[in-house]
């Protein structure tokens, strides 16, 4: 064997136990996980659906009569204005990847780097000032800040989405700073010191990445949080505001639910309860995979 | 005592940071109160002179330390309806408490003996049912929760047991039949959460290297477990539960109180959002940052309460 084969062959070895390997065995080994990641994107695809306009398009058209029972056209029924209901059902799913999806992306990304940043220059003004920031948005409840940050953004459709956001990414930016005080003490990185790489490199390139398994999980999480905050604030009046949202379904069957008709209030509960729980099954398969302290 | 003062000394740039927020957000960006006040056909000195009152004519600085100084003198004016804050603080904060106190509690207390459940029959069928039905409780909005109560316990199509909405008491059972659906709704949105963070507490206390040690020595389960495993893990508990507090003092409340029509805290304070009621926001925003400084400081002394090893420097 010349030398070049034996280090492809230990190249192979490495892949075969990357990390990510062993995480991605693990995940499929958990049953209940893989059910939730089959059902995320069994509503993804009736998301991706709404976006490309091939189901749910007639959401707002006035198509039926007042409360009409199941039927074939009408899957759900329809409500109070005789607008079908599984539309509308279906493009709220739409609205709840939106709004889960941007929320956990920014905020997961503005907590990791915030965090990285808190973490690795702790004990200094920057770190200081992170923690005070981060505290101070802890302090101000979650409603009354969507509330007021609604106002100053004038009604913008992205109030909440920017509300979420700024609440949101304390929690991964806490863990994130705990594990990077972690390993900027690591050998890996006074190696990188010394063969004179930048801080920022330093922290971008070599101490993030091994931040994944937090910003993984902390995402799902996100998400999950944003989709059940999203419902009441709808709810509230301070969600959102253009288009069709479970949380707006369900305010409107609280009108419908005291004359006795419940198809809205049942549809929008039980689409949003399957995608939440498959949602909170995956997150839990994805901690159990990756966090390699937990013990179950 | 001292160490007492100190410690909140050191919450004071969280309530500055905290009010400094709310101000840039309420006051300085916020809505445009001029022609709020104004009648129609306001004349343009008038107008300057409005908003001379209101201070829109100053810089950032002066505005805030203007708010600063009110909130100092814990003079918040008058709300939009001309009654004054404090008067409508006085009387919405007791029902707010006496609303949201049983659920808060029964939520933490089932939360930790489920969760000691769980964790004392670790992967048998008891702990496998019980986080199951935790992230089922989890995956339930807390909405749904509360309409799908009120139409099970108070509607003509369910049971009819309770009050649909509102808040007339004047009696233990008038108290007790008012808060039961928002008790039972608070205390089932709570108990997913709880029970799982609670188990995982335990568990991980129950791995420790001196568990292990404990039961070589041949102590009975039972014993280590009361004896050992749930006294460590009471700092956990107690933060907690007392960081709970702030967010369950507005959040919980908001939506609750908003929804069963209940006079509290919460309903003033979605009302003053709708409305753009700012004098009572801005009361609201510093009462809780200053709560929360206050919980920060109690978690600290609670801490040395529970071990001794901690030391309040």
């Amino acid at each position: 064997m010349n030398e070049f084969s034996s280090v492809a062959g230990a190249r192979a070895v490495n892949r075969r136990n990357s990390i990510w390997r062993k995480v991605l065995r693990k995940f499929l080994a958990d049953r209940t996980g893989v059910a939730g990641l089959a059902a995320v994107l069994v509503y993804f695809v009736a998301a991706l659906g709404v976006w490309c306009g091939w189901w749910g398009t007639d959401w707002a058209d006035l198509g039926g009569s007042k409360w009409e029972a199941v039927s074939a056209a009408h899957w759900f029924g329809t409500n109070i204005i005789g607008q079908d209901i599984f539309s509308r059902a279906i493009y709220a799913t739409s609205t709840a990847f939106e709004v889960g999806v941007v929320v956990a992306v920014l905020a997961t990304i503005i907590g990791g780097v915030l965090g990285a940043f808190a973490g690795f220059f702790a004990g200094s003004w920057i770190d200081e000032l992170l923690l005070w920031a981060m505290n101070v948005l802890d302090a101000i409840p979650f409603y009354l800040f969507v509330a007021a940050v609604a106002y100053s953004l004038a009604g913008s459709p992205y109030a909440m989405h920017v509300a979420m956001i700024t609440s949101f990414w304390i929690g991964t930016g806490r863990l994130v700073r705990g594990e990077v005080i972690k390993l900027r003490n690591m050998e890996y990185i006074e190696a990188a010191y010394a063969i004179g790489l930048s801080r920022f490199m330093i922290i971008f390139r070599h101490i993030l990445p091994n931040t994944s398994h937090i910003l993984l999980v902390q995402a799902s999480i996100a998400f999950v949080s944003a989709i059940k905050a999203e419902v009441i604030l709808s709810f509230l009046g301070i969600g959102i505001r253009d288009g069709m949202s479970w949380g707006l379904m369900i305010e409107e069957s609280t009108k419908e639910v005291l004359a006795g008709f419940y198809n809205n209030f049942i549809a929008a509960s039980l689409l949003m309860f399957g995608l939440v729980m498959a949602f909170n099954a995956l997150s839990d398969a994805l901690q159990d995979a990756m966090d390699p302290r937990k013990v179950a | 005592m001292q160490y007492v003062l100190r410690k909140m000394l050191t919450g004071i740039p969280l309530i500055l940071g905290v009010t400094l927020v709310s101000f840039a957000l309420m006051v300085y960006f916020g809505p445009d109160m001029t022609y709020q006040l104004l009648g129609k056909n306001p004349t343009a000195e008038q107008i300057i002179e409005v908003r001379h009152q209101l201070g829109y004519d100053q810089s950032f600085i002066q505005r805030y330390l203007a708010y600063l100084t009110e909130l100092i003198r814990l003079d918040f004016g008058n709300s939009s309806s001309g009654e004054p804050v404090r008067s409508l603080l006085a009387k919405t904060i007791p029902v707010s408490l006496i609303l949201i106190l049983p659920g808060f509690l029964l939520g933490h207390i089932l939360g930790v003996l489920l969760a000691l459940a769980a964790a004392f029959w670790r992967g048998r069928w008891a702990d496998k049912l019980i986080m199951a039905i935790a992230v089922i409780g989890m995956s339930v909005s807390f909405l749904i929760v509360i309409i799908a109560f009120q139409i099970l316990l108070c509607s003509s199509d369910g049971l009819n047991l309770f009050p649909v909405r509102g808040w007339n008491v004047q009696s233990l059972p008038d108290y007790l039949s008012y808060i039961a659906v928002p008790t039972l709704a608070t205390t089932f949105v709570a108990l997913g959460y709880e029970t799982r963070f609670y188990r995982s507490v335990f568990v991980e206390e129950m791995t420790r290297d001196y568990v292990r040690t404990a039961r070589a020595f041949g102590l009975s389960s039972r014993r280590i477990f009361f004896r050992s495993i749930f006294k460590n893990c009471l700092i956990p508990i107690i933060t907690r539960v007392m960081f709970s507090i702030p967010q369950v003092a507005i959040g919980g409340s908001l939506l609750i109180e908003s929804y069963f029509g209940i006079p509290g805290i919460g309903k003033a304070t979605y009302e003053a959002i709708i409305t753009g009621d700012q004098p009572v926001l801005k009361a609201v925003v510093s009462l809780t940052a200053i709560l929360f400084v206050f919980v920060m400081t109690l978690n600290d002394i609670l801490y040395r309460a529970v071990d001794p090893r901690v030391s309040l420097k």
